[in-house]
């Protein structure tokens, strides 16, 4: 036997006392990993968020203090001057339209909420009779006890979480300004950092591909952010020419959720039609707000006018990877991680496309050859 | 000059700098101080031990090194694999500026014979500075164009030179 399958009783067993070896250390380093994970995810709970934000904002005010930065002004400078034009810009607008007022309509959405929920679950019972008298046997499923049970715990969840986040939201403004700007200051100081640790042979071709990454990211960020931005807008304007209530809350919500493509404008489309089933009944101004969510904001403004200008075909992403996407994220960090997740597994994508590109252009080894054949 | 007042005067190291360095190097010699200081926030110090191996032929080159200190050799090889030494360069040398305007492969190899500093200006970088400071990278790519005109001329002269010896000497083949 043992001269057929070329081992000794010896190799045997040290094969089988190496992988015994090499699964018992996996496992310790699985573990102590874990736990590594889990006090790094306690140390960066809070700041996940304004981090997050305040990388947004310098993203989108690169441009501006690309623009102000010159042989006279220097960076610091050029930061100093876009944050206080910025600062001037929201002091006049506040001036002179007066800020929507974000409070009142939080409380009045609390207290509304439960209202909203019971018409949703009263019509939903009413189609589940009709669809009873068809369908015998869906008696047995209980649809809208459940569906109040989930609604009643993500109630809950809001009304416990949002006293936390009014306090989160005042740090916010104190955080996300001071981080963005060591984000805009600093940031090509740290890449550079990061950059040098880089082996000496691989440092070129690191350098090369991390300057093509990172034009396509800025722009595949900065494009994601104003799409969602002008959405939002639009979605707001449009809801304010009806009479339904909260409609800068549904902008926000449209123009968030719009950063998920294919599942988000349709979650975001959702309470919208909801509150204008609910408030304003089954009539043209329900069809208007449908017409603004899908036809306005979906069809004609982000397929065909702001997809085609701001971001290119090259971070189209598999409609599998999207779902994926989403599911992972919500499982590691809630709402927040859906919303993300997808953005997150574009920029991968990016880079692997970019890598991938960079190699198939310059492919060393072919050029080199089929130039010495001709010179010799 | 009084060697005290030269000292208050030049400031404490400014020849151990790299700013100092960057202004011998050929390609920099014209730059102001101001734009030599901007070079230097846009420049990359590597280190390198002995015998490492800098760019190989046929790697696409991002860029220029100049020699800070030690010593690297310039070779290529052939299809035997066998290496011809083409040159042996020294501190305030610099090489592979071709690389600097446009991706190319690189035409010969560089290997470093002792510990050695590189530094290194990358197109990426370039690029970057360009945009920013426009005559700052305005002058640098100048005096690039500078020595690599010069290097025209020269091999222009010497393709010239060659081409007289070879008619010359197909005469003398003819007459007799």
């Amino acid at each position: 036997m043992t001269d057929q399958s070329g081992l000794s009783r010896a190799q045997v067993f040290l094969l089988y006392f190496v992988l015994t070896a090499a699964i018992a250390s996996g496992i310790a380093i699985f573990s102590s990993a874990s736990t590594i994970t889990k006090m790094l995810q306690t140390a960066t709970d809070g700041l996940f968020l304004p981090i997050l934000l305040s990388l947004i904002a310098a993203f989108l005010l690169d441009p501006l203090v690309q623009f102000f930065e010159g042989e006279k002004i220097g960076r610091t400078g050029s930061i100093f001057i876009v944050y206080f034009l910025l600062s001037m810009l929201i002091l006049l607008l506040l001036l002179s339209i007066g800020s929507p007022n974000w409070e009142g309509m939080m409380q009045a959405l609390k207290a509304d909420f439960p209202r909203y929920l019971g018409r949703a679950i009263e019509y939903l019972n009413g189609l589940l009779m009709k669809a009873q008298e068809h369908f015998p046997f869906v008696k047995d499923y209980d649809l809208p006890e459940k569906m109040r049970q989930s609604a009643e715990t993500f109630l809950g969840l809001i009304l416990i979480h949002t006293p936390k986040s009014a306090m989160r939201i005042g740090s916010l403004f104190l955080l996300v300004p001071l981080f963005s700007f060591f984000f805009l200051r600093d940031s090509r100081w740290l890449m550079r950092g990061l950059i040098s640790l880089t082996p000496n042979r691989y440092f070129e071709m690191v350098l090369d591909i991390y300057d093509h990454v990172s034009w396509q990211l800025t722009h595949f960020i900065r494009g994601r952010i104003l799409e969602a931005l002008i959405i939002g807008i639009v979605v707001w304007m449009g809801l304010s020419l009806t009479d339904i209530r909260y409609a800068p809350i549904l902008g926000v919500v449209a123009g968030v959720t719009n950063l998920v493509p294919y599942i988000g404008p349709i979650i975001g489309m959702i309470p919208g039609l909801l509150i204008a089933l609910v408030d304003l009944g089954m009539g043209g101004q329900f069809w208007w707000i449908l017409c603004v969510y899908l036809l306005i904001a979906q069809v004609i403004l982000d397929n065909f006018i702001l997809i085609p200008i701001l971001i290119s075909r090259v971070s189209n992403l598999h409609p599998l990877l999207v779902i994926l996407a989403i599911v992972m994220g919500g499982k590691l960090y809630g709402v927040l991680g859906m919303i993300i997740g997808v953005p997150i597994v574009s920029i991968i994508n990016i880079i692997i496309l970019e890598i991938r590109q960079y190699r198939r252009t310059f492919n060393p080894h072919t050029q080199i050859i089929s130039e010495r054949n001709k010179v010799t | 000059m009084n060697p005290f007042w030269s000292n208050i005067f030049r400031g404490s190291g400014y020849e151990d700098t790299l700013a100092y360095f960057l202004s011998t190097v050929p390609v920099f010699s014209k730059l102001k101080k101001r734009e030599l200081n901007f070079l230097e926030t846009i420049v990359h110090v590597r280190n390198y031990q002995k015998d490492e191996v800098i760019f190989e032929e046929g790697d696409i080159g991002s860029g220029m090194y100049a020699i800070r200190s030690g010593q690297v050799v310039i070779y290529t090889r052939d299809e035997h694999d066998r290496e011809t030494e083409e040159t042996v360069l020294e501190s305030g040398d610099f090489f592979g500026e071709v690389a600097l305007t446009a991706s190319r492969p690189r035409i010969a190899s560089a290997r470093t014979t002792e510990q050695t500093v590189l530094v290194g200006l990358f197109r990426s970088d370039m690029l970057e500075a360009v945009r920013k400071h426009p005559s700052g990278a305005a002058n640098i790519l100048l005096g690039l164009t500078r020595v690599i005109s010069d290097r025209l001329h020269h091999s222009q002269m010497l393709i010239h030179e060659l081409k007289r010896q070879q008619t010359g000497s197909d005469r003398e083949h003819n007459q007799p």
